[in-house]
């Protein structure tokens, strides 16, 4: 038996606020990819999205800033200002940035727009992968397994394109179905993962099991998301987006789980 | 420079709890939260049962994950080797937090991250840490690793074996325990129940 004279900083550090950014900046990195494949093609297809891009952008800043509990130096961009390759949250911090800028000038129809659009292929890209770079990069936090690098910026296009299905129909779903598969296919390694990893990934395997109802469920919705999508566009398309919602929000508030501190 | 280094000896600490209290009282600790703990666990069985207290807190590594994780270079590591945090460019990300495998990190309510600094302010003045001053059994020793007459270095070389937290993580502790009651080591986390 153990016990403790004071307490561990075991206590979990990232609340509900963390899980609507989560969200936020899948929506954001997810609309601006769309936006930017869009516009490299046709530049007015691409101009149509581009507000809704930095919309989800601002919201996600937003939120960031509501959330911190140091909102004033939050707003202190020069802190970014220093090289740090190896901080996620420094490429996730740019890559807002740089893409907030590039759609800011394709809305307001400054400069050239083509250009715009290849620095936001590039920055989105950047801004999809960073969330799962910072949860993989924690070997602390077996939950957090490499193959989140994957997952989340798979299921940020999933998100995104459950939301373009619903608002614009066609052109997005065609996509829906390939990224609910892929989604699907990654939901299924996880576990097997965990499975294959060390004496903490056994553990995370074993609350991934006991404690996992809302993953389970959120891949069974992206499962009917990949069934429906031809037949039900629009149902097919809540599903994809209460599915992938469920399972990112499962990992990001069970992976800060602490086992070194609390074991089982 | 030096290389500051902390070692306890787990046979010599009764668990009192005073190096806990001196450190919130010395670093101004918000309620709620702790810069060091002690683990408290029962070993063997009846009746050959022993007890280890074992006290835990930042173990400076010299390879923190912590560091590189951070997005501002808040979190950073002295020349002395101590793993500190400039506050004022802390955007309380929480990054480090979710990096440290060994939950050293809470979020003060200010607005930053925190954790212990082997009571920086007090070594530049040549003093020890609080902790180490305060311990009424001298379980904890401070000084420089690189020092061949430093106390630290004494006490590991006496040493049959030196145990660190969590050594496959690959970090490199700057926190090093001798005389484990268990003479196993330390626990692994499948021994830890709550």
């Amino acid at each position: 038996m153990t016990t403790f004279y004071g307490i561990p900083g075991a206590a979990p550090f990232w609340h509900w606020t963390t899980l609507v950014h989560f969200l936020l900046v899948a929506l954001a990195g997810g609309f601006s990819f769309y936006t930017a494949v869009l516009g490299t093609k046709d530049v007015e297809s691409g101009r149509r999205l581009a507000g809704w891009a930095l919309l989800f952008i601002i919201l996600d800043l937003f939120m960031l800033w509501a959330e911190s509990p140091a909102r004033f130096r939050f707003t202190h961009f020069w802190l970014f200002l220093s090289f740090r390759p190896a901080a996620a949250i420094w490429w996730g911090a740019w890559g807002l940035a740089v893409s907030a800028l590039a759609l800011l000038l394709v809305v307001l129809r400054l400069g050239p727009a083509r250009t715009w659009f290849g620095i936001l292929l590039v920055s989105s890209t950047i801004v999809l992968l960073y969330p799962g770079y910072a949860l993989a990069a924690n070997a602390a936090r077996p939950l957090w397994d490499h193959l989140l690098l994957a997952f989340f910026p798979v299921t940020a296009l999933l998100l995104s394109l459950a939301l373009l299905v619903a608002w614009r129909g066609e052109e997005a779903l065609r996509w829906l179905q390939a990224v609910s598969w892929i989604s699907l296919l990654l939901a299924l390694l996880y576990p097997v993962a965990l499975a294959s990893g060390g004496a903490d990934q056994m553990r995370a395997l074993a609350l991934l099991l006991r404690r996992g109802l809302w993953f389970g469920a959120g891949t069974l919705l992206i499962l009917l998301a990949a069934l429906l999508a031809r037949k039900q566009p629009a149902l097919a398309a809540a599903c994809a987006f209460a599915g992938a919602l469920l399972v990112r929000s499962w990992i990001v508030e069970e992976g800060q789980h602490s086992f070194f501190a609390h074991g089982f | 420079m030096a290389r500051y280094a902390m070692v306890i000896d787990l046979e010599a600490c009764v668990g009192c709890g005073a190096c806990a209290a001196a450190c919130v009282l010395e670093n101004e600790v918000p309620p709620g939260h702790n810069r060091l703990w002690i683990r408290q666990r029962e070993l063997g069985e009846f009746p050959d049962l022993t007890v280890e207290y074992r006290p835990e807190q930042c173990l400076h590594c010299e390879n923190p994950p912590c560091v590189p994780a951070c997005p501002t270079g808040a979190s950073y590591q002295s020349d002395d080797g101590l793993v500190l945090i400039k506050y004022e460019r802390c955007i309380a990300c929480g990054a480090c937090i979710a990096a440290c495998p060994y939950d050293a990190r809470f979020m003060n309510p200010a607005g930053y991250v925190d954790k212990c600094t082997f009571c920086e302010h007090r070594v530049k003045n040549g003093q020890d840490p609080a902790c180490v001053e305060t311990c009424p059994t001298g379980c904890r020793v401070f000084g420089d690793l690189d020092d061949p007459e430093s106390p630290v270095r004494v006490l590991l070389e006496e040493a049959e074996r030196i145990d660190v937290l969590r050594p496959e993580m690959g970090t490199s502790p700057k926190l090093l325990y001798v005389n484990t009651p268990s003479k196993r080591g330390l626990a692994a986390a499948e021994e830890v129940e709550l």
